[in-house]
Protein backbone atom coordinates (compact mmCIF):
# COMPACT_ATOMS: atom_id res chain seq x y z
CA UNK A 1 0.00 0.00 0.00
CA UNK A 2 2.57 2.65 0.56
CA UNK A 3 4.66 1.62 -1.82
CA UNK A 4 2.12 2.08 -4.47
CA UNK A 5 1.44 5.30 -2.97
CA UNK A 6 5.08 6.77 -3.35
CA UNK A 7 4.86 5.52 -7.17
CA UNK A 8 1.86 7.68 -7.34
CA UNK A 9 3.23 10.71 -5.51
CA UNK A 10 6.66 9.87 -7.81
CA UNK A 11 4.24 10.24 -10.91
CA UNK A 12 2.57 13.31 -9.03
CA UNK A 13 6.07 15.16 -8.39
CA UNK A 14 7.01 14.65 -11.93
CA UNK A 15 10.07 12.70 -11.07
CA UNK A 16 11.97 10.84 -14.04
CA UNK A 17 13.83 7.89 -12.49
CA UNK A 18 11.70 6.05 -10.00
CA UNK A 19 13.19 4.44 -7.03
CA UNK A 20 12.95 1.19 -5.96
CA UNK A 21 11.89 0.51 -2.61
CA UNK A 22 11.90 -2.44 0.06
CA UNK A 23 9.61 -3.00 2.97
CA UNK A 24 10.93 -4.07 6.69
CA UNK A 25 9.05 -5.83 9.33
CA UNK A 26 5.60 -6.80 9.88
CA UNK A 27 4.04 -3.61 9.44
CA UNK A 28 5.95 -3.33 5.61
CA UNK A 29 7.41 -0.09 6.34
CA UNK A 30 9.10 1.23 3.10
CA UNK A 31 12.40 1.74 2.67
CA UNK A 32 14.55 3.89 0.66
CA UNK A 33 17.81 2.71 0.06
CA UNK A 34 20.02 5.50 -1.51
CA UNK A 35 23.11 5.19 -2.60
CA UNK A 36 25.46 7.66 -1.36
CA UNK A 37 23.44 7.82 1.94
CA UNK A 38 21.83 5.85 4.92
CA UNK A 39 18.60 4.41 4.24
CA UNK A 40 15.64 5.93 4.70
CA UNK A 41 12.78 4.46 6.52
CA UNK A 42 9.13 5.51 6.97
CA UNK A 43 6.46 7.25 4.65
CA UNK A 44 6.33 10.86 5.38
CA UNK A 45 10.26 10.41 5.72
CA UNK A 46 10.35 9.32 2.47
CA UNK A 47 7.22 11.17 0.85
CA UNK A 48 9.68 14.51 2.11
CA UNK A 49 12.10 13.44 0.89
CA UNK A 50 11.01 13.24 -2.53
CA UNK A 51 9.35 16.17 -2.51
CA UNK A 52 12.79 18.26 -1.90
CA UNK A 53 14.33 15.91 -4.28
CA UNK A 54 11.84 17.65 -6.73
CA UNK A 55 12.08 20.64 -5.75
CA UNK A 56 8.96 21.60 -4.56
CA UNK A 57 9.33 22.53 -1.08
CA UNK A 58 6.18 24.42 -1.00
CA UNK A 59 4.42 21.62 -0.97
CA UNK A 60 5.52 21.45 2.65
CA UNK A 61 4.63 24.67 4.06
CA UNK A 62 5.61 28.06 3.46
CA UNK A 63 5.26 29.64 6.81
CA UNK A 64 6.49 27.90 10.20
CA UNK A 65 3.23 27.32 11.15
CA UNK A 66 1.81 25.91 7.68
CA UNK A 67 4.58 23.81 7.97
CA UNK A 68 3.85 22.63 11.87
CA UNK A 69 0.39 22.01 10.87
CA UNK A 70 1.72 19.87 7.89
CA UNK A 71 3.51 17.96 9.71
CA UNK A 72 0.78 17.78 12.04
CA UNK A 73 -1.53 15.88 9.38
CA UNK A 74 1.22 13.51 7.89
CA UNK A 75 1.79 12.30 11.55
CA UNK A 76 -1.82 12.27 12.27
CA UNK A 77 -2.36 9.52 9.28
CA UNK A 78 0.79 7.53 10.33
CA UNK A 79 -0.39 7.47 14.19
CA UNK A 80 -4.27 7.46 14.02
CA UNK A 81 -5.52 6.98 10.54
CA UNK A 82 -3.13 3.98 9.57
CA UNK A 83 -4.28 0.58 11.47
CA UNK A 84 -7.03 2.29 13.33
CA UNK A 85 -9.97 0.81 14.41
CA UNK A 86 -13.95 0.54 13.48
CA UNK A 87 -14.40 2.57 16.87
CA UNK A 88 -11.99 5.28 15.62
CA UNK A 89 -13.10 5.66 12.24
CA UNK A 90 -16.01 8.07 13.56
CA UNK A 91 -13.98 10.05 15.86
CA UNK A 92 -11.25 10.63 13.29
CA UNK A 93 -14.05 11.59 10.52
CA UNK A 94 -15.62 13.70 13.03
CA UNK A 95 -12.74 15.31 13.63
CA UNK A 96 -11.67 15.78 10.50
CA UNK A 97 -15.05 17.07 9.48
CA UNK A 98 -14.65 19.77 12.47
CA UNK A 99 -11.86 20.85 11.13
CA UNK A 100 -12.11 21.14 7.63
CA UNK A 101 -15.46 23.56 8.02
CA UNK A 102 -13.63 26.30 7.52
CA UNK A 103 -10.90 25.35 5.02
CA UNK A 104 -10.37 24.03 1.58
CA UNK A 105 -7.10 22.49 2.33
CA UNK A 106 -5.69 20.50 5.51
CA UNK A 107 -3.05 23.09 5.57
CA UNK A 108 -5.47 26.11 5.17
CA UNK A 109 -5.40 27.92 1.77
CA UNK A 110 -2.86 25.78 -0.08
CA UNK A 111 -2.64 22.30 -1.31
CA UNK A 112 0.28 20.05 0.51
CA UNK A 113 1.44 17.13 1.24
CA UNK A 114 -0.56 16.44 4.01
CA UNK A 115 -3.78 16.67 1.83
CA UNK A 116 -2.00 13.54 -0.35
CA UNK A 117 -0.68 11.43 2.34
CA UNK A 118 -4.18 12.09 3.60
CA UNK A 119 -6.07 11.35 0.94
CA UNK A 120 -4.52 8.48 0.12
CA UNK A 121 -4.89 7.13 4.09
CA UNK A 122 -8.49 7.70 4.23
CA UNK A 123 -9.37 6.17 0.60
CA UNK A 124 -10.17 3.34 1.71
CA UNK A 125 -12.59 4.47 4.65
CA UNK A 126 -14.14 7.06 2.41
CA UNK A 127 -14.83 4.29 -0.39
CA UNK A 128 -17.21 1.91 2.25
CA UNK A 129 -19.29 5.09 3.34
CA UNK A 130 -22.93 5.46 2.85
CA UNK A 131 -24.74 7.94 1.15
CA UNK A 132 -25.76 9.28 4.66
CA UNK A 133 -22.96 9.14 6.22
CA UNK A 134 -20.88 11.69 2.93
CA UNK A 135 -23.61 13.85 3.86
CA UNK A 136 -23.00 13.81 7.71
CA UNK A 137 -19.36 14.37 7.04
CA UNK A 138 -20.33 16.78 4.46
CA UNK A 139 -16.65 19.09 4.75
CA UNK A 140 -14.24 16.47 4.38
CA UNK A 141 -16.97 14.79 1.37
CA UNK A 142 -16.12 18.24 0.63
CA UNK A 143 -12.69 18.09 0.80
CA UNK A 144 -12.23 14.69 -0.44
CA UNK A 145 -13.78 15.10 -3.53
CA UNK A 146 -11.49 18.45 -4.07
CA UNK A 147 -8.49 16.17 -3.75
CA UNK A 148 -9.37 13.43 -5.99
CA UNK A 149 -9.93 15.41 -8.71
CA UNK A 150 -6.86 17.51 -8.63
CA UNK A 151 -4.98 17.16 -11.56
CA UNK A 152 -1.83 14.60 -10.79
CA UNK A 153 -2.87 13.11 -7.80
CA UNK A 154 -5.40 10.20 -8.22
CA UNK A 155 -3.23 7.34 -9.79
CA UNK A 156 -3.68 4.27 -8.44
CA UNK A 157 -6.85 4.78 -6.58
CA UNK A 158 -10.87 4.38 -7.88
CA UNK A 159 -12.75 7.43 -7.89
CA UNK A 160 -15.34 7.68 -5.53
CA UNK A 161 -18.60 9.27 -6.24
CA UNK A 162 -20.22 12.00 -4.69
CA UNK A 163 -23.59 12.85 -5.35
CA UNK A 164 -24.63 16.46 -6.10
CA UNK A 165 -28.33 16.13 -5.61
CA UNK A 166 -28.81 15.34 -2.15
CA UNK A 167 -30.79 12.32 -1.55
CA UNK A 168 -31.84 13.00 1.88
CA UNK A 169 -31.98 17.09 3.21
CA UNK A 170 -29.05 17.98 5.25
CA UNK A 171 -29.79 18.45 8.53
CA UNK A 172 -32.51 15.39 8.66
CA UNK A 173 -31.38 13.03 10.08
CA UNK B 1 -28.51 29.94 -13.42
CA UNK B 2 -27.38 32.47 -10.19
CA UNK B 3 -27.47 32.68 -6.96
CA UNK B 4 -30.51 35.28 -6.50
CA UNK B 5 -29.47 38.88 -5.39
CA UNK B 6 -25.93 38.34 -4.11
CA UNK B 7 -26.24 41.66 -1.93
CA UNK B 8 -29.03 40.62 0.30
CA UNK B 9 -29.14 37.54 3.15
CA UNK B 10 -31.13 35.80 0.85
CA UNK B 11 -29.02 35.37 -1.84
CA UNK B 12 -25.89 34.90 0.21
CA UNK B 13 -27.62 31.75 1.42
CA UNK B 14 -27.78 30.48 -1.84
CA UNK B 15 -24.17 30.60 -2.11
CA UNK B 16 -24.02 29.15 1.37
CA UNK B 17 -25.70 26.11 0.06
CA UNK B 18 -24.03 25.99 -3.18
CA UNK B 19 -20.56 25.97 -1.45
CA UNK B 20 -21.90 22.86 0.96
CA UNK B 21 -20.41 20.69 -0.95
CA UNK B 22 -17.68 22.54 -3.35
CA UNK B 23 -14.64 24.08 -2.95
CA UNK B 24 -14.60 26.49 -5.98
CA UNK B 25 -17.77 28.00 -7.87
CA UNK B 26 -16.39 26.21 -10.71
CA UNK B 27 -14.69 23.04 -11.26
CA UNK B 28 -11.84 21.98 -8.38
CA UNK B 29 -9.60 24.92 -9.26
CA UNK B 30 -10.01 29.07 -8.30
CA UNK B 31 -11.15 31.01 -11.93
CA UNK B 32 -12.49 33.61 -12.70
CA UNK B 33 -15.61 32.49 -11.90
CA UNK B 34 -14.74 32.72 -8.03
CA UNK B 35 -13.24 36.37 -8.88
CA UNK B 36 -16.87 37.13 -10.20
CA UNK B 37 -18.94 36.04 -7.52
CA UNK B 38 -16.44 37.29 -4.99
CA UNK B 39 -16.56 41.01 -6.60
CA UNK B 40 -20.48 40.96 -6.10
CA UNK B 41 -19.99 40.53 -2.82
CA UNK B 42 -20.83 43.68 -0.59
CA UNK B 43 -18.13 42.05 2.04
CA UNK B 44 -17.30 38.92 4.20
CA UNK B 45 -20.54 36.17 4.44
CA UNK B 46 -21.44 36.19 8.45
CA UNK B 47 -19.96 33.27 10.92
CA UNK B 48 -23.16 31.11 10.22
CA UNK B 49 -23.02 31.03 6.63
CA UNK B 50 -19.61 28.95 7.09
CA UNK B 51 -19.44 27.25 3.68
CA UNK B 52 -19.56 30.81 2.33
CA UNK B 53 -17.17 32.30 4.61
CA UNK B 54 -14.74 29.46 4.38
CA UNK B 55 -15.07 30.00 0.41
CA UNK B 56 -14.28 33.67 1.13
CA UNK B 57 -11.85 33.59 2.93
CA UNK B 58 -10.13 31.37 0.67
CA UNK B 59 -10.63 33.33 -2.65
CA UNK B 60 -9.30 36.24 -0.55
CA UNK B 61 -6.07 34.58 -0.01
CA UNK B 62 -5.86 34.43 -3.71
CA UNK B 63 -6.12 38.53 -4.96
CA UNK B 64 -2.72 38.73 -5.57
CA UNK B 65 -3.31 36.11 -8.61
CA UNK B 66 -6.69 37.63 -9.76
CA UNK B 67 -6.26 38.45 -12.91
CA UNK B 68 -3.89 34.98 -13.88
CA UNK B 69 -6.92 32.71 -12.80
CA UNK B 70 -7.79 30.15 -15.74
CA UNK B 71 -11.12 31.24 -17.33
CA UNK B 72 -13.37 34.14 -18.44
CA UNK B 73 -15.26 36.25 -16.27
CA UNK B 74 -19.11 36.23 -16.98
CA UNK B 75 -21.53 37.46 -15.89
CA UNK B 76 -23.64 36.18 -12.55
CA UNK B 77 -26.13 34.42 -14.08
CA UNK B 78 -24.08 31.83 -15.63
CA UNK B 79 -22.94 30.54 -11.99
CA UNK B 80 -24.69 28.74 -9.19
CA UNK B 81 -27.56 26.13 -8.83
CA UNK B 82 -29.86 25.50 -11.89
CA UNK B 83 -32.98 27.04 -11.38
CA UNK B 84 -32.15 30.32 -9.57
CA UNK B 85 -31.90 33.56 -11.29
CA UNK B 86 -29.04 36.44 -10.71
CA UNK B 87 -30.67 39.57 -9.39
CA UNK B 88 -27.76 41.33 -8.23
CA UNK B 89 -27.92 44.99 -9.14
CA UNK B 90 -25.13 46.70 -10.24
CA UNK B 91 -24.53 49.95 -8.41
CA UNK B 92 -27.88 52.23 -8.51
CA UNK B 93 -27.48 54.41 -11.69
CA UNK B 94 -27.77 58.79 -11.28
CA UNK B 95 -31.42 59.13 -10.40
CA UNK B 96 -33.33 61.32 -13.26
CA UNK B 97 -34.54 64.65 -12.02
CA UNK B 98 -37.18 64.31 -14.80
CA UNK B 99 -40.31 63.54 -12.56
CA UNK B 100 -42.88 64.76 -15.70
CA UNK B 101 -41.79 61.89 -17.26
CA UNK B 102 -42.14 58.83 -14.84
CA UNK B 103 -43.71 55.81 -16.43
CA UNK B 104 -45.30 54.33 -13.63
CA UNK B 105 -45.41 50.68 -15.19
CA UNK B 106 -43.77 50.67 -17.80
CA UNK B 107 -40.23 49.85 -17.16
CA UNK B 108 -40.69 47.18 -14.01
CA UNK B 109 -42.93 45.51 -16.80
CA UNK B 110 -40.11 45.51 -19.58
CA UNK B 111 -37.42 44.24 -17.02
CA UNK B 112 -39.78 41.23 -15.77
CA UNK B 113 -40.50 40.17 -19.85
CA UNK B 114 -36.61 40.17 -20.05
CA UNK B 115 -35.92 37.93 -17.29
CA UNK B 116 -39.14 35.75 -18.78
CA UNK B 117 -37.81 35.88 -21.95
CA UNK B 118 -34.15 34.32 -20.91
CA UNK B 119 -35.80 31.91 -18.68
CA UNK B 120 -37.97 30.39 -21.80
CA UNK B 121 -34.90 30.43 -24.01
CA UNK B 122 -32.99 27.99 -21.32
CA UNK B 123 -35.60 26.18 -20.26
CA UNK B 124 -36.07 25.39 -24.14
CA UNK B 125 -31.82 24.71 -24.65
CA UNK B 126 -32.43 22.32 -21.75
CA UNK B 127 -35.67 20.61 -23.46
CA UNK B 128 -34.03 20.55 -26.56
CA UNK B 129 -30.62 18.57 -25.44
CA UNK B 130 -30.71 14.92 -26.34
CA UNK B 131 -31.96 13.01 -23.79
CA UNK B 132 -31.44 9.31 -23.06
CA UNK B 133 -34.94 7.26 -21.64
CA UNK B 134 -33.95 4.09 -20.26
CA UNK B 135 -36.87 2.07 -19.15
CA UNK B 136 -35.70 -1.05 -16.85
CA UNK B 137 -36.72 -3.26 -14.82
CA UNK B 138 -35.86 -3.09 -10.86
CA UNK B 139 -36.45 -5.02 -7.82
CA UNK B 140 -36.34 -2.78 -5.36
CA UNK B 141 -35.48 -5.02 -2.63
CA UNK B 142 -31.88 -6.36 -4.25
CA UNK B 143 -31.63 -3.27 -5.95
CA UNK B 144 -32.32 0.67 -4.75
CA UNK B 145 -32.56 3.75 -6.97
CA UNK B 146 -30.12 6.00 -5.69
CA UNK B 147 -27.94 3.07 -6.45
CA UNK B 148 -28.33 3.39 -9.39
CA UNK B 149 -28.21 7.14 -9.62
CA UNK B 150 -24.50 6.85 -8.02
CA UNK B 151 -23.45 3.84 -10.57
CA UNK B 152 -24.98 6.42 -13.80
CA UNK B 153 -24.08 8.97 -12.81
CA UNK B 154 -20.44 7.78 -12.05
CA UNK B 155 -19.73 8.19 -15.80
CA UNK B 156 -18.92 11.32 -15.64
CA UNK B 157 -17.38 11.97 -18.68
CA UNK B 158 -20.33 11.17 -20.27
CA UNK B 159 -23.25 11.43 -17.78
CA UNK B 160 -24.49 14.89 -16.61
CA UNK B 161 -27.08 14.48 -14.81
CA UNK B 162 -30.19 11.90 -14.49
CA UNK B 163 -33.71 11.63 -13.66
CA UNK B 164 -36.74 9.13 -12.71
CA UNK B 165 -38.70 9.99 -15.36
CA UNK B 166 -41.85 7.66 -13.66
CA UNK B 167 -42.11 4.75 -11.50
CA UNK B 168 -44.78 2.20 -12.95
CA UNK B 169 -45.63 -0.49 -9.82
CA UNK B 170 -45.31 -3.95 -11.56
Amino acid sequence: MALRELSSLEKFLGLKKPNKYSTQGGKKVPVLQNNNGPALIGLVTIASHLIREAKRPELLGDSAEQRAVVQQWLEHRITRLDNCSKEEINIILKDLNRYLEDKVYLAGNVFTLADILMYYGIHHIVVELAIQEKERYLNVTRWFDHIQHYPGVRHHLPPVVVLRNRVYPSGHH
Amino acid sequence: MGFGDLKTPAGLKVLNEFLTDKSYIEGYVPSQADIAVFDALSGAPSTDLCHALRWYNHIKSYQKEKGSLPGVKKPLGQYGPAGVEDTTSAAPAVADEDDDDIDLFGSDEEEDEETKKIKEERLAAYNAKKKLQIACVVEDDKVGTDQLEELITAFEDYVQSMDVAAFNKI
